[in-house]
């Protein structure tokens, strides 16, 4: 069962308690089957209407209309937000293809303003995250929040900006130390003229393109980005480099470069497809060893996606989840820069710390929680202001899984349900608190909050 | 990796896992630093402060040309040298330049300047170069490295709930908080003490990341009795401006006149992001910054603290020369930044006053890399290894 849980979490966001009651005595190829299989069923993510002419960032003829403009739509992405974090919580969707989609968007890392852009960029990521890298690096290219992001609307044949070239290298594929700065200069010469038009489209425009001979990593020709894509995945260092990105993300932050190594090679002669070097780390023997059960600090996403597939809750104010992302660190559709968020222990400070063990606590409580929070920049004062993170818990599907369960054991099968790795001796401390319970539904309740508010709780 | 090697290879081993003894270690290590009782206290403008209005070339032809509505009349600003003067809400700080406490370093900057907020603030919290992305801040490598004596989080503290990157590095991290009795119910809380009750109670967690976790919820609560103990031992009798901002310093004044364990304070004022009517705004600011300041160094001078503090006002980039059609200014590059102490080696203007005929893309181009004034900070003032911690080697300057 602990197999079970770990592939869940990894491959997903954990298991709710129906899942749990259907899946734990499953096999592992049974599981990992079904999740390869539901995923190729959902639905891509609804566009939002598309916004009123002129939204484009360039066009700033009528200055107060548009801040108030970026205001709505800076509200209406963190929104976007929330809804793919109840995504990610819903049984009823593909917990595989947002855990991948996820991952892609912390590597293809940008922010995006609008939330066209931003509804546009989940179902690129959506499209293509089990499928081919390839296509994906190209895709991705032709983002409109991407080529914002790296300036390649300003990247045009007579003057040639690099950043997009730059990043595709270092941080997108290749990594350090495998090309040129002269590689950069002729692949940024590639992507000229890979632009974006007012209404929020992808558009080449050639008379900003330079079709003139390029040489890029030791061939030359009259190439353009795709060519470019092409010749970098073209070497075998892309495919370890983006292996052990995954190993780290899927795995675990310690590399085992000879496990990469075979992996690498299986990711490349698969030609990038992610369906196959992920069936190779589900489906092998060393992903279950302990030493990567339990291994993971969750990401403040993971933490709230995982609460919220297991408890449902509602709340009052629609943006306590933005709320909560940023009192944590991981704001979607807004990592901290092109490098993407860090794994780990970055994630953790005492003040993060402190509220990811307090937050079960929170919730059922009902708790305002008061905290000063960094907002934007472009805010006239900074907040401090109360935050309620008012909510309704229902537990109703908790009840249903300890149907029949003696009230001695709650603990016990709750910690089975809830926790990666099982705690010693914490079912022993947590006896005594448990005398005041009046009823049974308050002893399932004190048991859920205690569990959940311990740092065993914040591993997966 | 198994907790043996964990323990073998980590920072963090000088400090047991077991509540008890690991709160026996929580007595005051002050004379084991390098050089005992120096302070820096890190202010931050965010939202990129407006420089030419805060110190104003007031009588550059340019400057007026430049903000037709946006320029402050030579006849408004407070004159401190023949070319230069505060913007009027600046009395409070003038009273301070005139005794000598202020050093203003002008056109510090970096080199490509990013013109975003998030990155240009990285790029200052991280110091790197501008093409560069690093996960820890340079106070924070300060804290892995060179700041003996300071395993305690504390040593570096943010007046926050949400800890920069600045004070973030590898092994060690600053701490943030901007309530310390709220701070303290909560890590009081029944369910967290029960939690590190059992944390402490359990010989060993084998999983390195959840034995991380229960150190830094054992070092929280640890953190949150000293500082609330040590806030109950000095009240400040000075005036701070009703603000958030005012508060942060004056809990700032009271743990350092509390003789506190702490060597680096890090303090935000936000709002600095004035692109329409800016005038009210950035004097709003501007007025509140130096009346904090003001009563600030009143309480430090008052307790003989001054001569061993250093304070450093900064904002991540500073506003374009010509003003835009909203009464306000867009983000620009290069800016102003100040030192206040009593230990400052060249009171008044260090270096020249702003080129505003030699612009760079319509920015103000930078003399002084901000790294320079970072490493003069750590080599003279925290006596520690600059190269080592920002990367490079930087010339460093004589302010102190």
């Amino acid at each position: 069962m602990d197999k079970i849980k770990h592939l869940y979490w990894r491959a997903g966001f954990g298991l709710s308690a129906e899942e749990w009651t259907e899946r734990r005595r499953w096999s592992i190829p049974k599981a990992v089957d079904h999740l390869f299989e539901a995923a190729k069923k959902v639905a891509p993510v609804p566009p939002n209407p598309a916004p009123p002419a002129g939204f484009e960032e360039g066009d700033k003829s009528q200055k107060e209309a548009f801040v108030e403009k970026l205001k709505e739509e800076r509200r209406m992405v963190a929104q976007q937000g929330g809804d793919w974090l109840y995504r990610m919580a819903d049984p009823a969707q593909s917990a595989l293809l947002e855990r991948v989609s996820l991952f892609w968007h912390g590597h293809f890392a940008c922010q995006t303003k609008f939330s066209t852009l931003a509804s546009a960029q989940v179902n690129t990521l959506r499209t293509h995250a089990l499928g081919s890298f390839r296509e994906l690096t190209l895709a991705m290219a032709r983002d409109v929040s991407m080529i914002r992001f790296l300036n390649n609307q300003q990247n045009r044949k007579d003057s040639p900006n690099e950043n997009f070239a730059r990043e595709l290298m270092e941080l997108f594929t290749i990594g350090r130390g495998h090309y040129t700065e002269k590689d950069v200069k002729e692949a940024a010469r590639a992507f000229t003229g890979w632009s974006s038009n007012l209404r929020g489209e992808f558009m080449f425009r050639p008379g900003q393109h330079d079709y003139g001979v390029k040489t890029f990593m030791g061939e030359s020709g009259r190439f353009d980005g795709e060519d470019i894509i092409a010749r970098i995945l073209d070497k075998r260092a892309t495919s370890a480099f983006i292996t052990r990105k995954v190993f780290r993300y899927f795995v675990n932050e310690q590399v085992d470069e000879d496990l990469v190594a075979q992996l690498a090679k299986r990711y490349y002669e698969s030609d990038y497809q992610m369906e196959a070097l992920l069936r190779a780390i589900f489906e092998s023997d060393w992903f279950y060893a302990p030493q990567h059960i339990g291994s993971k600090i969750k990401s403040p996403v993971d933490l709230m996606a995982g609460i919220l597939r297991k408890l449902k809750i509602n709340f009052e104010n629609d943006l306590a989840l933005v709320f909560v992302q940023r009192a944590l660190g991981q704001v979607l559709f807004n990592p901290p820069n092109v490098a993407g968020w860090p794994v780990g222990k970055p994630w953790i400070d005492n003040s993060t710390l402190t509220l990811r063990l307090s937050l079960a606590g929170h919730l059922f409580n009902s708790a305002e929680v008061n905290l000063r929070t960094k907002g934007e920049p472009e805010d006239l004062e900074r907040e401090k202001g109360i935050k309620k993170l008012q909510a309704t818990v229902d537990m109703s599907s908790i009840f249903r899984l300890l149907e029949g369960v003696r009230n001695e054991q709650i603990p016990e099968v709750l910690a089975d349900f809830l926790l990666v790795a099982r705690p010693n001796g914490f079912l022993e401390a947590l006896a005594p608190h448990l005398k005041s319970a009046v009823s049974r539904e308050e002893r399932i309740r004190i048991s859920t909050m205690a569990l959940m508010s311990l740092p065993e709780y914040q591993m997966c | 990796m198994k907790r043996r090697a964990f323990l073998k290879s980590s920072a963090l081993a000088s400090s047991a896992f077991m509540v008890p003894s690991f709160l026996a270690g929580f007595q005051s290590n002050r004379l084991l630093g390098g050089q005992p009782g120096k302070k820096l206290v890190v202010v931050q403008l965010s939202g990129g402060n407006d420089g030419l209005n805060t110190v104003v070339p007031y009588r550059n032809d340019l400057y007026y040309q430049n903000r037709p509505t946006l320029a402050l009349k030579d006849s408004e600003v407070l004159r401190v040298s023949d070319d230069l003067g505060f913007n009027p809400a600046l009395q409070s700080l003038r009273e301070l330049y005139d005794d000598g406490l202020v050093s203003i370093l002008n056109n510090v900057g970096y080199p490509n300047p990013d013109r975003s907020h998030f990155r240009s603030m990285d790029i200052w919290h991280s110091a790197s170069d501008s093409t560069d992305y690093l996960s820890t801040g340079w106070i924070g490598r300060y804290l892995d490295t060179f700041c003996e004596g300071c395993d305690k989080p504390y040593h570096a503290l943010e007046a926050d709930d949400g800890l920069s990157l600045a004070l973030k590095g590898r092994q060690r991290n600053g701490f943030a908080v901007s309530d310390i009795p709220q701070l303290k119910r909560t890590t009081d809380s029944q369910l967290l003490k029960a939690v590190s009750k059992y944390g402490a109670s359990m010989p060993h967690h084998e999983e390195e990341n959840v034995a991380y976790l229960y150190k830094v919820l054992a070092d929280t609560q640890a953190s949150a009795g000293y500082l609330q103990t040590q806030l109950q031992t000095y009240r400040s009798k000075e005036a701070y401006p009703q603000t958030p901002f005012g508060k942060d310093l004056k809990q700032i004044a009271e743990l350092m006149c509390a003789d506190s364990d702490v060597r680096i304070y890090y303090v935000s004022l936000t709002g600095f992001d004035t692109h329409a009517n800016q005038k009210p705004q950035q004097e709003r600011l501007l007025r509140q910054y130096a009346d904090g300041m003001k009563a600030f160094v009143q309480d430090l001078k008052r307790n003989n603290l001054l001569d061993e503090t250093l304070i450093m006002t900064f904002s991540e980039f500073g506003r374009r020369v010509k003003q835009n059609g909203s009464g306000g200014s867009d983000h620009g590059a290069a800016n102003n930044l100040f030192l206040l102490g009593a230990s400052l080696k060249k009171a008044g203007f260090y270096n020249a006053a702003p080129d505003l005929s030699q612009l760079d893309d319509g920015d103000l181009k930078f003399d002084t890399d901000f790294r320079q004034i970072y490493a003069t900070i750590l080599n003279r003032w925290l006596d520690a290894d600059s190269e080592a911690i920002l990367g490079q080697r930087f010339a460093t300057l004589g302010f102190v």
